[in-house]
């Protein structure tokens, strides 16, 4: 029961997109298209579903006073993470040249950027600052994963729809993605204080 | 073909002939050409437009934007004249006066119009006055789509919202839900929807609670109280509503599912009485206006979460009384219904597909009671479900056409 509030707290409540506004940049610029969003979509799901955990095993036994060094490492903590948060995204990088080369350069420099997506170093942060367990990171890290691939994968959709708009000239483009990620953070405001 | 042809009485040949008379004006090099879509908007209103195609697809049909929405508006008038009277009825039977339902019949109804009309014409006044604005600077025609937009806003509002609240609301749901995405028939959101939305934010206080859903409440109001059922479902448990409801000067009063289902509770202007929506519901099917998947499923969708929830409550604790109401009774309470018929069925912001409506309509239902029922801070969880639906209803579409796709490939 606690695993499923955890994964419903991150995925809806408190979607990292929508009500925290973290790794706004790639949401933004790969939105254009579902197949695309749906591609790094997977790939943030995998990401953080991987690195949360990862991260977790780090800093509980590698850089803690209690790990087996016996010495406060917790400076390097933000180093770490995001050498970790790297490793993974190299690995991803990998394997979608290797496997769907059309949708490698679809995503271009977005791919390796998700090292620095702001959602990903802060699912590891936040499992930090929450003090989660083992299985609650894991779980966090997919639920949140979950929530970025679902505001994209819907931005895109209604993206794709709004090409027949007459959006007003000044609003086309960015303009347009801003207000409706604002809608939709809006809608996903129905689930704030659901508990099972 | 000749215009006046259809027009058999004078009057309306006569309308005819003033139009005409002012049109030059309004044309090319006309002195009053920057207000022509104003104009334009007036003319069609008044004559179906007798613009003939040459080629392409001929549509034969008398059917065109204005009519839908003047469709709508028909279909809205029950729930509107219901709540107009209810609004009057229950104030008066909370002062503890006429409390049977035929005495005072005409107080009753000025008193409703009196707190509804000015709901209605500040709705309409602010919605069609950006609309006309935005047609004039943006240059093309005025479009309809706000005549049924502006007839649900204040159909979704408590009696005594306050009316600057009402004209801030219709002001933002309508230039940013709809004018910023290029006006009627391209907007994500619904926009009365919407409307709601940002009071239920921005003021919770005026449209939650026990206080605001019954018109004048009489004075001292920590002795009164007007709570829907919602309300007392989600603080005493569905129990206590057969005898707490809202309390008049002299007694308290309970509500039964007839009471639900004829509406003379408290509640929005035009969501009480479930027969008034009925009746707007068969006349949207009877035109084939509204789309009956989409409504059968919503209450398909929100009876089998009921069902749900009711297995729950057997199973794990009890500690939430919300749980154990009867799954029929969801269907009866609240704006399930006016949701179901009026909002989800926005042929714009649902789905578009005949297999996405079936998964549109379920979605709503189920998470309008799932949001009802384990969201403690919301009572009442039918608008947000329909716009948390309405955001994900392009990507349903998306997938439905992706999987046809897919199959007519493979069958070659």
């Amino acid at each position: 029961m606690e695993y499923i509030n955890i994964f419903i707290k991150a995925s809806f409540v408190e979607n990292m997109v929508l009500s925290f506004f973290l790794g706004m940049c790639s949401f933004l610029a790969i939105s254009k298209k579902v197949k695309t969003a749906v591609g790094l979509g997977a790939a943030v799901v995998f990401v953080l579903t991987m690195t949360v955990p990862i991260n977790w095993l780090i800093s509980n036994y590698l850089l803690s006073e209690n790990g087996i060094f016996h010495t406060d490492l917790t400076f390097l903590k933000l180093i770490i993470y995001i050498a970790v948060i790297a490793a993974m995204v190299q690995l991803v990088e990998m394997v979608v040249e290797r496997f769907s080369p059309a949708l490698y350069s679809a995503l271009g420099i977005f791919l390796p950027l998700i090292t620095v997506n702001c959602s990903i170093l802060g699912g590891a942060l936040f499992m930090d600052s929450r003090e989660y367990e083992l299985g609650e990171a894991a779980v966090f890290g997919f639920g949140s994963g979950f929530g970025f691939f679902l505001a994209i994968v819907a931005i895109a959709a209604i993206r794709e729809k709004l090409r027949y708009s007459n959006i007003p000239a000044p609003l086309r483009g960015l303009g347009i993605a801003f207000i409706i990620t604002g809608l939709m953070g809006l809608a996903f405001m129905s689930f704030i204080g659901i508990k099972l | 073909m000749d215009p006046l042809k259809p027009i058999r009485n004078s009057v309306g040949k006569k309308l005819w002939k003033q139009v005409e008379e002012l049109e030059p004006s309004f044309k090319k090099d006309g002195m009053l050409h920057s207000l022509h879509s104003t104009f334009d908007a007036f003319k069609t209103f008044l004559f179906v437009p007798p613009t003939v195609t040459s080629k392409g697809a001929h549509i034969r049909d008398a059917i065109d934007l204005k009519r839908t929405m003047f469709l709508v508006i028909i279909a809205m008038i029950p729930a509107l004249l219901h709540g107009i009277f209810n609004v009057g009825h229950l104030h008066y039977v909370a002062n503890g006066m006429y409390p049977h339902f035929f005495d005072g019949f005409g107080p009753k109804l000025v008193y409703g119009l009196i707190h509804v009309l000015p709901i209605v014409i500040v709705s309409y006044v602010v919605g069609l006055g950006i609309e006309f604005a935005f047609a004039q600077f943006r240059g093309h025609p005025v479009n309809e789509g706000f005549l049924v937009s502006g007839m649900l806003i204040p159909l979704v509002m408590p009696p005594d919202i306050p009316l600057w609240m009402v004209a801030l609301a219709t002001a933002f749901s309508v230039i940013i839900v709809k004018e910023a995405f290029g006006g009627t028939g391209m907007n994500i959101l619904n926009v009365a929807l919407t409307a709601r939305v940002f009071i239920f934010f921005a003021y919770p206080t005026y449209i939650s609670g026990d206080q605001v859903w019954i018109a004048g409440l009489p004075e001292s109001p920590d002795a009164f109280s007007g709570a829907t059922v919602l309300g007392v479902w989600a603080k005493q448990g569905y129990d206590a509503m057969s005898h707490v409801g809202f309390s008049t000067v002299s007694q308290q009063v309970g509500y039964t599912p007839m009471d639900m289902f004829l509406g003379f509770i408290p509640g929005s202007i035009g969501e009480t009485s479930k027969l008034a929506i009925l009746l707007g519901a068969v006349f949207l099917i009877w035109t084939g206006i509204g789309s009956w998947r989409i409504m059968l499923s919503v209450f398909v969708g929100a009876f089998l979460m009921g069902l749900i929830l009711n297995a729950a409550a057997l199973g794990f604790d009890l500690s939430n009384p919300h749980l154990a109401v009867p799954a029929y009774y969801h269907l009866l309470a609240g704006g399930l219904a006016f949701g179901a018929v009026f909002m989800a069925t926005d042929p714009v912001t649902a789905t578009q597909t005949t297999t996405g409506k079936y998964i549109y309509g379920l979605l709503v239902g189920m998470i309008s009671i799932l949001i009802r029922v384990l969201n403690p801070a919301y009572p009442e969880g039918v608008m947000l479900a329909i716009l948390f639906m309405n955001v994900f209803a392009p990507l349903i579409d998306h997938m439905v056409i992706q999987s046809n796709i897919k199959r007519r490939l493979a069958r070659g």
